[in-house]
């Protein structure tokens, strides 16, 4: 009895032994394994870290005007007592969230002037046709070359007077769809944008039934030794503004062929809208010489802008006064030169902004003489076409900041029958920028 | 006897400073796939010459290596494609110069499974398999097997020489598998019965067999080799390079003078690459 007792404890004590070092076997997990789990685990967590990108960029200027109270578009109108000020010019942070398919952007600017939304908006692709996105939201509308091309990376400090006029804010809101192949496409060089807007801008909510309608459709290559990049657009803009009341003035000829504004005046005119369409065609290449990289660019946008006596600038608000519709054209070039393998690039651009291509000269301000019992109104300072010439030098300190120095030479179109305007008007502007960008 | 000092004490400062600088040597390549064994290779060597020093070497393609060179988390980037006009642009806006340099010549081989008794093919059949036109080894004189297709993802250089020397720019089939290293489309490939892929010539071992290949329609066919690719009877030839600072060529000279030596060069040519000379 007592052996068979002993033969039992030896069964029960081998199974146990056996039990313990099996379950010791699992819990001693191989170290590879542990490590291998934890760099996945590390691997996931970096990736869901990575879909959130933070960005943005700070610059600060000096700015020295011709004299007090000078109007400008290099950063807004001078204050009547200055010539000369400091400016947060902007203060931008960029925030998206991007998984491969969707994106969320928020984008803000702060400066002494205030706070403003610049960019808000959703875009997505369907898995099942990736070669076409919706974008929903406040976001830059897709006309032209120099309204998409970020202010951090633009050379001269502002965009042309043009694009600040018919483009105020250089955003707008509504819904747009994106057509590009995928990058394993040989037709990828090819994008189409086109969309919806109310035609307001950002900074401002809808005033009429009207949407606006804008589209570019773009290349982009390079040669097969990618020394020489290129670009061609082409852009259209239907919209419209809703008119106020009940009066709309047009461009015509008084008896001795000196054009101006023929009033219409009928109720009919008043809440219908008033045409805003414009075309226009931009191109760019790039060039990588031995002595540095060069660039030429150039747009030109012409078309029917609704506007006031006062000013040819897109409303932002529902106009109450008078609508004047006026031809415009207005285009600018860029020759930017690297100047070898140095921090330093060279900058001139010239732009023209003609607000009104069927006046000129001396036939502007002068008084009418009316033939046909019509009402005439002689044209005004808003009628004025402008160019400037700018010219800079760029230093790039290093990845995050760019020093630049600016002349902008301001030429206006004059005319002996217009108070102010019989000659060129002092309002150039040297700019010294900083720029810190992350 | 007062020069011949002079001349020793000079010397002696030179030898000193550098080796100093070696000291301070710790160099991160980072980038093409392609390159990797080479780069590899390059810094064993150098290491065991300089043992003060320290290289580390990663690949994840072209694309991979030349982003990181811009935003400077790397101090050379190696890439089996030129530098991109984007990429120089975004060099330029952020105030580097650099410079390039070729360090070898590859040939870009197509292979196929060692039981595959198709061994040649036009660039016109190449094109028509990657385009997804022809779907069966029969079609080109092989077996009735279908064909599986394997490619580099896009960010890799190899990939986009393939695409447009070999594609001419058309789109690969959307059957196509992305394989995100040479290795793992070896290692397919020399699995996979009826499938075909493409590497770097160094890549090439006794698992794939790598096809003749014909750039003029069907009138020559030529293997990809050593020989074919130095005396250029083979058309699929690309340059592999290095991209570093401007600012940074003291740094990186003691390492670049060896890879561009002779002895550099025999390496090159032992891992499978084409030396420049």
């Amino acid at each position: 009895m007592f052996m068979r007792k002993s033969k039992s404890l030896k069964i029960m004590l081998s199974v146990a032994i056996i039990l313990f070092i099996g379950k010791s076997m699992r819990a001693q997990e191989n170290p590879l394994d542990t490590l291998a789990n934890s760099v996945f685990k590390i691997k996931e967590d970096v990736d869901l870290m990575k879909r959130v990108k933070m960005s943005g960029y700070l610059q600060t200027q000096f700015q020295l005007a011709d004299s007090n109270g000078t109007p400008s578009y290099a950063g807004g109108d001078f204050n009547a007592h200055t010539d000369k000020r400091f400016m947060l010019r902007r203060a931008r942070v960029k925030i998206s969230y991007e998984t491969p398919l969707t994106q969320y952007v928020f984008q803000i600017d702060a400066t002494e002037k205030g706070f403003n939304i610049k960019d808000l908006y959703l875009k997505f692709t369907p898995r099942q046709i990736n070669f076409v996105s919706l974008t929903v939201g406040c976001m830059n509308r897709p006309f032209g070359f120099e309204i998409g091309y970020s202010s951090s990376m633009r050379e001269s400090p502002e965009r042309g007077r043009m694009s600040q006029i018919i483009f105020p804010n250089e955003r707008d809101l509504g819904a747009m769809l994106t057509f590009q192949l995928p990058k394993t496409s040989r037709w990828n060089f090819l994008k189409l944008e086109a969309g919806m807007y109310n035609g307001t801008s950002s900074s401002a909510t809808d005033f009429d039934y009207k949407k606006d309608f804008i589209g570019r459709f773009r290349m982009d290559k390079s040669n097969k030794s990618e020394k020489i990049n290129y670009g061609l657009g082409i852009s259209y803009y239907n919209g419209g503004v809703r008119q106020g009341n009940n009066n709309i003035c047009t461009i015509a000829s008084d008896n001795n062929g000196i054009n101006g504004y023929v009033l219409n005046s009928d109720t009919a005119h008043y809440g219908k809208i008033a045409k805003r369409e414009y075309i226009g065609a931009d191109f760019q290449i790039n060039i990588d010489f031995s002595f540095g990289l060069t660039t030429l660019r150039a747009e030109y946008i012409q078309g029917q802008q609704p506007g006031t006596s006062s000013t040819s600038k897109s409303p932002t608000s529902q106009p109450t006064s008078d609508t004047y519709l006026r031809s415009f054209n207005g285009a600018y070039f860029y020759f930017l030169q690297n100047i070898g393998k140095s921090k330093f690039q060279f900058v001139a651009k010239y732009d023209w902004y003609d607000p009104n291509t069927d006046v000129a000269g001396n036939d502007i301000g002068k008084t009418l003489t009316p033939y046909d019992g019509k009402t005439y109104k002689k044209t005004n300072s808003t009628d004025i076409k402008y160019s400037t010439v700018g010219l800079g030098l760029a230093y790039r300190w290093d990845n995050n900041i760019k020093i630049t120095a600016y002349y902008d030479l301001v030429n206006n179109e004059t005319s002996d029958n217009l108070k102010g305007f019989n000659r060129n008007l002092k309002d150039n502007v040297f700019t010294l920028r900083v720029q810190y960008k992350f | 006897m007062k020069k011949l000092r002079i001349v020793a004490l000079i010397a002696t400062v030179a030898a000193a400073t550098t080796a100093f600088k070696l000291a301070d040597l710790n160099l991160k390549i980072k980038g093409s796939d392609t390159v990797l064994p080479l780069s590899q290779k390059f810094a064993e060597v150098f290491m065991k010459k300089h043992p003060e020093t320290k290289i580390s070497v990663v690949g994840g393609g072209s694309g991979v290596g030349i982003s990181s060179f811009i935003e400077g988390t790397t101090d050379i980037a190696m890439a089996s494609r030129k530098m991109k006009m984007s990429e120089k642009m975004k060099m330029q806006d952020a105030g580097k110069a650099f410079k390039e340099v070729i360090i070898a010549y590859d040939a870009l081989s197509v292979i196929v499974n060692t039981a595959n008794k198709v061994s040649q093919l036009t660039r016109e059949q190449l094109e028509g398999i990657f385009t997804g036109k022809i779907v069966n080894w029969k079609e080109v004189g092989g077996d009735d097997e279908k064909i599986i297709v394997y490619s580099r993802e896009s960010s890799s250089g190899t990939y986009e020489f393939f695409k447009e020397h070999i594609m001419q720019n058309k789109n690969f089939a959307s059957s196509v598998l992305n394989m995100p290293a040479t290795g793992a489309i070896v290692q397919s490939v020399s699995q996979t019965k009826g499938a075909i892929g493409y590497i770097g010539l160094a890549y090439l071992d006794k698992n794939v067999k790598g096809i003749k290949i014909s750039m003029d329609k069907g009138k020559t066919f030529v293997e990809p080799s050593m020989k074919t690719a130095k005396d250029k009877t083979y058309g699929v030839i690309r340059s592999l390079q290095y991209y570093y600072l401007s600012k940074d060529e003291a740094k990186v000279k003691p390492f670049m003078d060896f890879i561009l030596s002779a002895e550099g060069q025999k390496i090159v040519e032992e891992i499978g690459y084409v030396p420049i000379h």
